[in-house]
This record gives structure tokens, sequence and C-alpha cells, in this order.
């Protein structure tokens, strides 16, 4: 291929904060040939997003940035920004507000079709046309006029991608464009965005956390911790082998179909600025030896095609496969086969605008017996949530009834509610939402004993120090503020909540969802543990069926407000019988042996 | 269903007008006696009696209030007690003069506020930015009463620029425009930039970068009628406090409008004609109400969706 420039070659870019008063990232190099598609993948704070924008010119005076950036043949860092939209695109995790709310989808195409091409806006219309209809939007001449609130996550994910096609760039940067959509729809983006490169030779650089998508759609990948690349080479080298122990403990985080009990990796991303001195995984690295702390490893070949850096590299594949045997399915334990929550034909409406009501479950049965733990998945939209707050009686059943030890669940207001909720509690998705800013951590989990006036202080206190301890926090966290403390940790807090009235039943609305693998390992294996020792029933409310084997014995498949299968993991993972199910496991990215 | 949102918006107009004038002429009626206000103290009180009698001040308060509004209903605002000239005719003269004023001091407020917001947003933390900011809360903690008198001590009476009475030339206009608009541009260029800011940092804008847009252009055509919603509803508030500006403005330039009138006339208890004005400021904030309400509509496609599928 002769004439063919190469999409993206970066060389020595280091990003510097000049608040944080240090490096961001340090010495990168990361280069995409015609048609490669690049996985970058490490935990969030591991510097993917920045390389990125950098790439692209996009940081503000804030950030100074050295090296070599060269976009389809065009060096030098200036040069960068005017060739946005024409060499190199980039499309977002939330396509909706990437979009310009009080625009249509059409002229916004339009008119970047017709800056990014020279053409006249009429004929800029028909090939907005066509991108739209590339781009497989259903519809594309009635959707033309459409503004992206008319459109749903997915659809304005197809549009971005349209708007990123309109310069014809060759390189194109994807920022977790999947994360924020459901299983299905994320197939079908990860199917266009291949079909695409297939057609244009673009190259892409596929920024995610999910190893699952990288083994889906990437050629090669590139892991990144704190700042710098440890390891790339190609994907199922990698996956099945890695040399870097970060690496190899991102891939004994992934929860996957098959079942088992995720690892997860200890301890968090240091910030820039507080890197320890030689490698900055040493910390976290059940590899580390003396001089690892020392010397800062350079990326250096490894094998054909691949570089690592680590000054212990992982031989053949020990480590992935030590991790992984300490892997076991969840346990079918004796539970007692009773019932401790029943949901006989339940239906639930919500009111909507204008005085309709919009039916959000239909008809759903299924009982969650004494502690066992159901999962409840579907895709946005399917009840699966309002599962959850009929549960915990925030919303009213419309028809059937919703029971509770045999008794029907009382209503979020009443005064049975009160004592109803000391027994079933809720772990939402977002911590930091659920926690307030301005109380301690430690405090906030008192509270529910502080409100029901249960013990003395010193009881209460001891308590508090009981749940940081159950929880994996420890008592030093009792006096921190929820933002100095991470994510997964906030969790945590949340949890030991939660637990604080000794609850029977925990709900588990999306709990893992907004953490990074590493950290969201943890916390089911934290959720097994507790449930155990707390003789918990758990509802575990999610979108991601890899998560469930590990976790639960039971699942309830919800598609559109019913209920279309219901049956031990076991059964639906392995022999689902609704077309539905099997659509959904069809879609989970990643490679089909893991079915096997 | 635009139609029926649109009608929907005028009804709760219309009643708002109705409990305002009902306020005021209760108010006015029950707090004091127009012919004690007008005649010397050591007037006969036969005669003040008997002029309470012609204009039928001594009737039952429902009487005289369903009496107004069958006046109100043939176009008949009632007449002036001094020299008994139609209220609306009296107040109509004076319309031009405020209506002139507050114009005037509605576009500066939009011609000073949106640049300097914009201009502090776009140099953020800059010396730019401290400097319109540092402006601004000088312009609003300013009573504009006391701006007023400063400007004519300034002008007038030092430097002798402008005169400090008078209203048949243009530049008569300058010191109360300004003194009228300062606070209000103040607030708008406030506004502004912190709505500007907002959006500037919205996912889109960055995607709008990231596909090459022109920085001017994303300040433009993509960010400034974006941040420019919210602030219609301040631009709408801005009504209100310009009529409320335009009576402490008129009185310092001894300008010759309503809001002088209204002042002269609630000491004399010119009932007829506080009720007009009062009528017709209450109906010129509804009106402003009102074009806020159907710009958000014409500007805002969400905010279309929401009331055509709502309605
Ligand atoms: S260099 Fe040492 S500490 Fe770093 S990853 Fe390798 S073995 Fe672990």
């Amino acid at each position: 291929m002769t004439g063919e420039r190469v999409p993206l070659a970066i060389e020595g870019l280091t990003v510097y904060h000049h608040a944080v008063d240090a490096p961001v990232i340090e010495n990168l190099a990361l280069s995409v040939k015609p048609g490669e598609i690049r996985g970058l993948v490490g935990e969030s704070g591991s510097g993917k997003s920045i390389t990125c924008m950098a790439a692209l010119g996009l940081l503000n005076d804030d950030w100074q940035i050295s090296g070599q950036i060269a976009l389809a043949g065009n060096r030098t860092l200036q040069a960068v920004a005017e060739r946005r939209g024409f060499d190199a695109a980039m499309i977002f995790q939330d396509a909706t507000s990437s979009l310009n709310p009080i625009q249509t989808i059409g002229q916004q195409l339009t008119e970047t079709v017709a800056r990014l091409r020279r053409l006249s806006r009429a004929t800029a219309r028909r090939v907005a046309l066509d991108l739209l209809k590339r781009v497989d939007l259903p519809e594309p001449e009635a959707r033309y006029d459409y503004y992206p609130f008319q459109l749903s996550g997915g659809q304005n994910q197809r549009v971005m991608i349209a708007l990123a096609l309109a310069g014809q760039p060759r390189i194109l940067f994807a920022d977790e464009p999947t994360t924020a959509l459901d299983v299905t729809i994320q197939s079908q983006i990860l199917e266009l965005l291949k079909s695409i490169r297939d057609e244009t030779g673009m190259g892409i650089v596929f920024v995610t956390h999910d190893l699952g998508v990288i083994e889906d759609i990437c050629d090669t990948v590139s892991v990144m911790y704190s700042g710098r690349i440890v390891e790339s080479g190609p994907v199922t080298d990698i996956i099945d082998r890695p040399a870097h122990p970060y690496t190899s403990g991102l891939i004994s985080s992934m929860p996957t179909l098959a079942g088992q009990i995720p690892a997860g990796i200890a301890g968090q991303v240091p910030a820039p600025g507080q890197r320890p001195t030689g490698c900055a995984f040493a910390p976290r690295c059940s590899e580390a030896r003396p001089d690892c702390r020392t010397e800062p490893p350079r990326l250096v070949a490894f094998s054909a095609g691949r570089d690592v850096a680590c000054l212990n590299p992982l031989g053949g594949n020990h480590a992935a496969e030590q991790s992984r045997l300490d892997h076991r399915h969840c346990p079918n334990k004796s539970t007692r086969q009773e019932p401790i929550a029943e949901i006989k034909n339940a239906a639930c409406d919500y009111r909507v605008g204008g005085g309709g009501v919009f039916r959000a479950v239909s008809n759903v049965s299924f009982d969650i017996n004494d502690r066992e733990s159901v999962a409840v998945i579907g895709e946005s939209g399917s009840g699966k949530s309002t599962i959850g707050k009929l549960l915990l009686g925030l919303e009213a059943p419309a028809e059937g009834e919703i029971l509770f030890s045999r008794e029907p669940v009382p209503l979020l207001g009443t005064v049975l509610h009160r004592a109803y909720a000391r027994f079933v509690q809720l772990v939402p998705q977002n911590p930091y939402l659920s926690l307030d800013p301005r109380a301690t951590i430690g405090n906030q989990i008192r509270e529910p004993l502080i409100i029901h006036r249960i013990g003395t202080q010193a009881e209460q206190l001891h308590k508090r120090d009981e749940l940081l301890e159950a929880v994996g926090l420890g008592p030093e966290f009792a006096d921190r503020y929820p933002h100095e403390i991470s994510g997964g940790q906030c969790q945590r807090a949340v949890i030991a909540r939660a637990l604080c009235l000794q609850p029977q039943m925990l709900i588990c609305d999306e709990a893992t969802a907004s953490l990074d693998v590493s950290v969201q390992a943890r916390i089911i294996a934290l959720l097994r543990e507790l449930q155990e020792r707390f003789q918990l029933s758990l509802v575990f409310i999610t979108h991601d069926l890899r998560i469930i084997r590990s976790l639960c014995q039971k699942v309830a498949v919800m598609q559109k407000g019913e209920l279309v299968e219901f049956g031990t993991a076991e059964q639906v993972l392995s022999t689902p019988s609704h077309p539905y199910t099997r659509a959904l496991l069809a879609a989970v990215p990643e490679k089909k042996k893991e079915l096997a | 269903m635009m139609i029926r949102v649109i009608t929907r918006r005028i009804l709760r107009a219309l009643l708002t007008l109705f409990l305002v004038v009902t306020f005021v002429f209760f108010v006015l009626r029950l707090t004091g006696d127009p012919v004690s206000a007008m005649m010397p103290d050591d007037t006969d009180p036969a005669i003040m009696d008997q002029m309470r009698e012609d204009w039928g001040l001594n009737r039952p308060l429902a009487v005289q209030y369903a009496d107004y509004w069958m006046g109100l209903a043939q176009g008949d605002f009632g007449n002036a007690y001094r020299d008994g000239r139609p209220a609306l005719e009296v107040v109509s003269e004076r319309i031009p003069a405020t209506l002139t004023l507050t114009l005037t001091g509605f576009a500066f407020i939009v011609i000073v506020g949106f640049p300097l917001g914009i201009l502090a947003a776009i140099n953020r933390g800059t010396v730019i930015d401290r400097g319109i900011m540092t402006l601004s809360v000088t312009g609003f903690s300013l009573p504009n009463f006391f701006l007023g008198i400063l400007l004519i001590l300034l002008f007038s009476v030092q430097l002798r620029l402008l005169p400090a009475f008078g209203s048949d030339k243009w530049y008569n206009l300058l010191m109360p425009v300004f003194t009228l608009g300062t606070a209000g541009a103040a607030v708008i260029a406030r506004f502004v930039r912190s709505s500007m800011l907002e959006v500037l940092s919205a996912p889109y804008i960055r995607a709008a970068r990231a596909r090459g847009v022109q920085e001017r252009q994303i300040i433009w055509r993509i960010a400034l009628p974006n941040a420019a919603i919210p602030t219609i509803t301040v631009l709408g508030f801005m009504v209100g406090a310009l009529i409320s500006g335009s009576i402490v403005t008129e009185s310092v330039f001894a300008w010759p409008g309503i809001g002088r009138l209204l002042i002269d006339s609630v000491t004399q208890r010119e009932l007829a004609i506080v009720q007009t004005i009062v009528m017709l400021t209450a109906f010129s904030m509804v009106v402003a109400n009102l074009t806020v309400d159907l710009l958000y509509l014409m500007i805002d496609p969400r905010q279309r969706y929401a009331a055509t599928s709502g309605a």
C-alpha cells in the first residue's frame, strides 16, 4: 500500500498538568496502522482519555504537552488542531450530551459535512443522509429532523459516528463509546465500527475498561497504568498470557459467564504527583521485588510483537491460571427452600405527563428464597429497577401483591414501612449520591442506629467499627468524608450502612456498574462474603450478565416489563429457553470459548 | 396543541391582572381618603362630605368596586378628581416618555450585559474577567437613585457637560438610561458569564472541538444560543425591575413619565390615575412574562416538545 499514511503515531508524549504540578502521562508511545483497532485499557485515572485528548489537541492551557504526535502522517503538535475532523475524529461515552441539544441532528451533520468536505448545503444534506444510512440509523429521512433528546442513546451514538465520518478521517478515537449502552446495542455498535473499519481502512483507538469489549473488537491492545503503557501487543496473546502483573490482575478481575469469582486488584491507582519512585504498580503487585521500588521499568520487547514494562514479568501463563484456579462457582448451598419474598402477578404503573399511565411491569411472579441471591437482568426500560422499588415498598403494585415473610410489603410513608425498612435495604448504583458529602463515613454508618434509637453511644460506635471492618475498610475510615475516599471505598461504606440494622435482604441496583472492573470484582467478592456471614438474601439488579454466575443462584430475565425467563443461573446461562435471553447472552462481549 | 398551551397561558395572565387590579382597588381605598388629601385641614366638613357624595366615595366599597368594573367594561377608566380629565388620557400622555426610557434601558442592559458576560466567560480567570466581575458587583450594589445623583453631580454640576433635567434632546437620555440600566446590565453580565461557562464545559462543546469547529463558531453558534435560553427568564424579570427602577429614575431626573405621575397621584390620592397606572404596569409585566414563555417555546426544542406532548 504505497502512499498509505500511518493513521496515528505518538512518540515520547508527556502531558504535564500545571495545577497538579506533575506529569499525568509520561513518555508514552502509541501507534495505529491502517485498519488496525487498538484497545487502550486500564482503570480510571490511568490516563486513557487524556492520551486521546492530547492526540487531538483538545487539552486546554492547564496542560502542557511535549513529544511527537502525528495524525495521518502530519507531524508537529501545532498542526494537530487544524487537522481535527479531517485526519482524526473522536466519539465519546455519552453520545446524547455530546450533541448540541437545540439543533436537529440533520442540521448538525449537514453543517459538519459542508464544512469538512467543502460542499454546498444541498449536496452536504444528501451526503449527510447517506451517512445516517451508513450508520444504520433507522428511518434516516424522518430522523433527520429529530433533536438529540428524541433519540435513544444508541441512536445518538450512531449519529456521533456519522459526524465522525463526515471528514473521512484516518484515525478515530473512541472513548468508551458503548459503556453507557445496553449489551445488545453495544454489540451492534461494535459491529458497525468493525464494518466501517473494513470499508475505509481507518485506524481506531478504542478506549475501554472492559476487556471483554477489547477481546471482541480489537486487534491489538495497550494496557495503561498510571500514565504509562505497561504492556502492549496482539489481543489474543495478551489475554491468554499476560506478562505484566497488572494486565493479569485486570484479566482476573473480569467477571465471566462461566462464573468464576473474579479476584480483583487491591489498592488503587496512585494520583499523579503521588506516584512511587520505581514501578508505579509496585504497591499493588504480588510479584514485586526490592529493585522494583527503585528502578522504573521501561517498555521493552518481550516476545514477537509484544512489549512489557516490568522487571519481573510473568512467564507463560502462570499468573492468569493461578488466579483463575482460585475461582469457584457460586456454591448451590442448601438454602432453606422457603421464600422470604414473593412477587405474585405484580404489575406497576407510572404516571406520565398528560394524565396517562405507563405500565412498567406487568404480571411478574417469582420468589426469592431465604439466603438466596437472585439476579434480575434486562436492558434499560425492562422494568428491572421497578422490581427493586416494589420490593423496597417505594412503589405500590397496581395489580398482584408483593410479600415479605408472608406479609404484604408496606408502602413508603406508612407507619409499617419504618419497621419494614430494617429488613430490606438498598445498595444503589452511585455511592457518592447516596452519601451526605458533609458528614463523615462513620456518622453515616451509625445514623440508622441513631434514628431507630438502638443501643448506647458506646455500643453504636462499636457496631460502626465492626461494620467498617466487615466491609474491608477498617475503623480509620470513620472520620473521613465521602470525597476523600475512592468510588469503591464509598460503595463499601454504603454497604456497611445498609447492613447496620441487620437486614434480611439487600437490593443491589446496578451496585457495581459505575466501578472499575478491578474494584467491581472486589465488591462482588465482598457481597458474597457478607451474604454468607450475615445470612442475607440478595437481589442483584444488573445489565451485566457476566456478574451473575459468580454471585447468584437464580436469574430472572426481564424484557419490556415482563418476566421472560426464571430459573437457576446454571439453566438460564447454559440452556436459555427464551429467545431474548439467548440474544442477550450472544451480545455479551467475550470470547465464545468462555461460553463452552 | 401549541394553541392550547398558549391559550392556557393567556388565561392565567388575565387572572393575574384581575387579582392585581382588585388588590390595588381595595388597598388604595382603605389607606386614605382623596378628599382630605386634597383639601386643606380646616375645610368645612360639610363641604368635604358633599365632595365625597359627588365622587361616589361614600357608597359601600363593594358597590364602588362593581361600578369600577362596569366602567372598565365600557373603556372608562375613571376621571381625575382635580381637573376631571379622563384618567386614561392623563396617563397616556406620559406613556411615550416612559416607554423611551425603559426601552432604551432594556436595550442598554442587553447591549452591555451580554457582550461583557461573554467576554468574561471566554477570558475566564484573567484580568479581563476579574475586571468585568468587579464592575458588575459595583454596578448592582449601587442603589440607582444614588447613582443618578452621582451622575448629576459629576456631569452636570462639576463638568457641566450634560443638563441635569430635560427630556427633549437625545443626550438628555444618557444619564437616566445609564442610571436605570446599570444594575440590570451588571446582573445580566454575571448571569451570561456563568451560563456560558457552564455550557462551554458541556460535552457537546468538547465534541464540536474534536470535529474541528472553529472556536469563534463554537462560541457564537453553539455556546451562545444554549446559554441564552436560561438568560431569557432573567431578562423577563428585568422588565419588572425596569418599571420599578423607572419610578425612581424619573423622580431623580424630573423625567415627565408615568413613574413621576404615579408618585404624585399616590400622594394626592388620585385613585383613578393610580389604578390605571397599576393596571398598565401589571399588563406590561404579564406581556413580558408571556413573551418569555413564548420565546422559550420558540428557542428550546425540548420545551416545545414537552409543551405539545403534555397538553
Ligand atoms: S516491575 Fe516489579 S512491581 Fe512493577 S509490575 Fe513488574 S514485578 Fe510488579
